[in-house]
Parts: C-alpha cells; sequence; structure tokens
C-alpha cells in the first residue's frame, strides 16, 4: 500500500527500461499492455508513456491503445515537442474520467512546449533543474536557482491561465551512488525553498524516485534490499518538504521509515558529507 | 620503503590516502614511476572493471577507485613527462548542444582519468566546433560524445559531420554512449564505438587508440 498523499506515476512503460525496451523492440504490444494494465492494478494514479527515440505516430498509437486498457490518466513522456503534439492529440480525457493527461516534461530549455496547450489542456512537469540565464543554458548547481527556476516556470504556466495546482515542479534527482557534487543537498533544501515560498503555494513536487537508487546492488551484504529503504528514506526526508509525487514503481512498498533506520541514518549523514564522502558512505551501507 | 604491491590494493579499495602515501614513498625511493603505472596502477584499474562487469563493483566502488587513481596519477604524471612517457591516449569529452545532462559523462571523465588517459572534459550543451576545435590541437584524440535525450542524440551525427568537414575524421576517433544510444545508432551515424557502461567506455578508448 502507497504512502497516504503520495501520488504514483507508474513509471515502467518507457523505453530506457530495459526489459520494456525489448518488449518495444520485439513489437511486443500484448506485453507493453500488461504493464499498463498491471500499474493500474497497482495503484498507479497515472501511467507514464516513453517510446524513445520512435515516431509521434508510433506515441500516437501508443496513447490510444493504453487508453484502450486503463482508465488512468497518462503522463506524456517525450523531451520532443512534436512527439509530444501527436500523443496529446491522441489522448482521450474522456478514457479517463475528464481527467487531463499530464506534460512530462517542460524546462527552461524547451518552454516552448507550453504552446502545446493549445492542442490538449494538460497538467506540466516543470524542471527546474536546467536554467537559461543571459541566453546560455546550464544545470542548475544550487538550490537557490533551482528555486529562481521554478518560479521561473511557475509564473510562464501560470501567464498561459494554468494554476499553481496544475504545476508539478520536478526538482530534480540525481543518483545517490555518483553523488560528488552535493545534489542531495541542492536538491532538498530546493524543496525547502520551494515548499516555503507563498506565490508557490499549491503548486505539487515529483521525482523520478528509481533514479536514486540506479547503479545500486539490489542487496547489502547481509541479503537485505538496498533500493526500496533508501529510496523510503528519501520520501521520508522530502514528503514534509512539499514532494506529494513520485514517477516511481508500484512493486516498491513506498512506506515512511523510523529516524534510526540504517537507510535514515545513511540519508541523514549523507547530507552532512562533502565531496566523495556520501559516495561512500552509500557503499558502507551496502557493503 | 613501501611495497608498491600496496598501491594496487589502494586502488582498488578506493584508499585514495593510501595511494597517495605509498606513490609518495615509492618515489622517493626511487621506483620507475612507469613500472608503477604499467605493474600495479593499470592492473588495479583493470580488475576494478572486472569486478564491476561481474556485479562484484558497482559505480561507487567505480568512482572511489579512480579517484584513488588520480591521486597517485597526479604525483607519478610530473616524473612520466619528464621521462617522455606518454599517456594511454587523449580523450576530448562532452554532452552534445541541447542537453545539460551531465552524471554519466561525468562518470566516463573520472573513469577514463584513472585508465590513464588525459581528459579534456568540455562540459554540457557543447556545440559541434568545440569538439572540433578541440580534437584539432592533436592527432589520434578520442572524441567522447554523451547524450539523454532523444532529442539532442541526433546531435551526434552533426558532431561527425562537423569533424569530417574540417577534414579530421580520419585523424579522430568518435565513441558515443547515453541512455537512448544503442550499437545500432552508432552504426548508423558512423561512430568508431559504443558503450553502455564507464567501465567498458575506458576498454573501448584503449581499442580506438590503439
Amino acid at each position: 500500500m502507497a504512502i497516504a498523499g503520495l501520488t504514483i506515476i507508474g513509471e515502467s512503460i518507457n523505453d530506457s527500461v530495459p526489459s520494456t525496451k525489448k518488449l518495444f523492440d520485439a513489437g511486443d504490444e500484448a506485453g507493453i499492455l500488461e504493464l499498463a494494465r498491471s500499474q493500474d492494478q497497482g495503484g498507479a494514479a497515472y501511467i507514464d508513456v516513453n517510446v524513445g527515440p520512435r515516431s509521434p505516430q508510433f506515441m500516437a498509437e501508443m496513447v490510444r491503445k493504453v487508453q484502450a486498457v486503463t482508465a488512468k490518466p497518462l503522463s506524456i513522456d517525450t523531451p520532443d515537442p512534436e512527439t509530444a503534439h501527436s500523443a496529446l492529440e491522441a489522448y482521450d480525457p474522456a478514457k479517463a474520467g475528464g481527467q487531463k493527461p499530464i506534460l512530462n516534461s517542460i524546462s527552461a530549455l524547451r518552454e516552448g512546449m507550453f504552446a502545446l496547450l493549445q492542442v490538449r489542456p494538460f497538467r506540466p512537469i516543470l524542471l527546474v533543474s536546467e536554467q537559461v540565464i543571459d541566453g546560455r543554458s546550464r544545470p542548475c548547481r544550487t538550490a537557490a536557482e533551482t528555486h529562481a527556476a521554478a518560479r521561473y516556470l511557475v509564473g510562464k504556466a501560470r501567464a498561459l491561465g494554468l494554476g499553481n495546482a496544475d504545476c508539478i515542479i520536478d526538482p530534480g534527482i540525481a543518483p545517490i551512488g555518483s553523488d560528488s557534487e552535493g545534489n542531495l543537498k541542492r536538491l532538498i533544501e530546493a524543496m525547502r525553498l520551494i515548499h516555503a515560498d507563498a506565490e508557490l503555494a499549491g503548486v505539487h513536487m515529483s521525482v523520478g524516485l528509481s533514479n536514486f537508487t540506479v547503479m545500486l546492488p539490489s542487496k547489502r551484504a547481509d541479503g537485505s534490499p538496498v533500493k526500496g529503504p533508501l529510496e523510503n528514506a528519501f520520501l521520508t526526508k522530502a514528503m514534509p518538504l512539499g514532494l506529494d509525487m513520485v514517477i516511481g514503481s508500484v512493486k516498491r512498498k513506498y512506506e515512511l521509515l523510523p529516524a534510526d533506520h540504517p537507510a535514515m541514518e545513511c540519508i541523514e549523514e549523507c547530507l552532512k558529507l562533502d565531496g566523495f564522502e556520501p559516495i561512500m558512505r552509500v557503499r558502507d551501507f551496502y557493503s | 620503503m613501501a611495497d608498491p604491491k600496496e598501491l594496487y590494493d589502494a586502488i582498488l579499495t578506493g584508499n585514495a590516502k593510501k595511494a597517495e602515501a605509498v606513490t609518495k614513498e615509492a618515489l622517493a625511493g626511487k621506483t620507475n614511476p612507469g613500472e608503477l603505472v604499467s605493474k600495479y596502477m593499470i592492473p588495479a584499474m583493470d580488475e576494478v572493471g572486472k569486478r564491476f562487469e561481474c556485479n562484484e563493483y558497482f559505480v561507487p566502488e567505480l568512482l572511489i577507485a579512480a579517484r584513488a587513481m588520480k591521486t597517485a596519477l597526479e604525483l607519478i604524471t610530473p616524473h612520466l613527462i619528464a621521462q617522455g612517457v606518454e599517456r594511454a591516449g587523449r580523450v576530448v569529452i562532452g554532452t552534445v548542444q541541447g542537453d545539460l545532462h551531465d552524471i554519466g559523462k561525468n562518470l566516463v571523465a573520472s573513469m577514463l582519468e584513472g585508465g590513464g588517459f588525459e581528459v579534456v572534459d568540455l562540459g554540457v550543451d557543447v556545440p559541434p566546433e568545440k569538439f572540433v576545435e578541440a580534437a584539432k590541437e592533436k592527432d589520434g584524440t578520442v572524441v567522447a560524445l554523451s547524450a539523454l535525450l532523444t532529442t539532442t542524440m541526433t546531435m551526434m551525427r552533426t558532431v561527425i559531420d562537423a569533424l569530417q568537414k574540417a577534414g579530421l575524421r580520419d585523424k579522430t576517433k568518435v565513441m558515443i554512449g547515453g541512455a537512448p544510444i544503442t550499437q545500432q545508432f552508432a552504426d548508423e551515424i558512423g561512430a568508431d564505438g559504443y558503450s553502455d557502461n564507464a567501465s567498458s567506455a575506458v576498454a573501448l578508448a584503449r581499442k580506438l587508440v590503439q
């Protein structure tokens, strides 16, 4: 059972998931649609659809087929405006109880995708880990930059008639196993700033939670799991700061952890460490 | 005097402080710096790569070992230069224009440095002409391109075309990687190699500079 107040966008229909890519490459439509059904039944509130570099027509077809087997709204996951356009055209709100789809995602580098609101209303995921300053694009390296990027994109969305509650801010999560640049610290502090900002009251926040533990082993030396507890520790830390959505797995048993849980202690310590020390602390957690 | 074998162990376990101490002691004891690299350091990184391939090591171990290797190499490099010993090769690496993702690129850059390569990291959102400019500086350069987005991966072909136009394609090798990249895509755009992880990227770069 998921955590109360946490909305899950089911992540499985994504070309970057190796087992799903195999299904796409093999043209195994039944396999893909089974992923839609199982995520629906497993508690996903949205079904993410990412077809990788395949054509806009393929994406549109996939949207129609997935909607034929689930009444959950979709999260249209592509950085390509044409693919997003085709997907939004194909999306039928009536099949999702009138609910709008999510568009994953718009960033300062692709603001033009707001124009797709004319195709069909959607809830944008606003990727605020990227910024454009004086015409130059670069990643947000600090919490203050991330917060400023959130204000900027939410401002753009509001100017187009969206409300704060339509906006889903993604402050960008990075793998903890390679975090030598303080990204976790930036993320947590950015969420704190966004959550405390009256201008941004009512926005939702989401991350691609599986990215947090990618590249780590599945089991600790004692045979207990690595990824689930670390992801839960992140949720425990982030939900009080306004995180209320994740692109994640319905197979994970998401739960909040007590402060003395080893994964919680690991994350708390990582937040106090610098340079390579968080990576070494994570290694110690699973070794 | 420290046993140089300890340098092998220090790199394998990612103990940068130990690697530094053993290297300093070995150099003070007149151990041949080239021998330190070829007999202990590169074999240690090769072993790290093997352990990664068989899921005994994971990305944290790779990064920590590469840092220990880099720490030792920084001490040894001036001695190698004085002896006229060449680096394993030169790699110009960057995330292509329009793409700001750098985690995979940084990981590969760290492993290449640990593998004894001279690495020129151009950063993210790198326009094709920057790759050309950097490749011009030395024949035999490997250009390593990273992309995470389906909308930016096509920029890899643009970089290869730019190298061709500049007359550098025959003198340069191009390797590519990133989440949406496949061997098929590498073949389609005429890249010389593709790697799906940081460890095998080092083996690929070694193969390309041979």
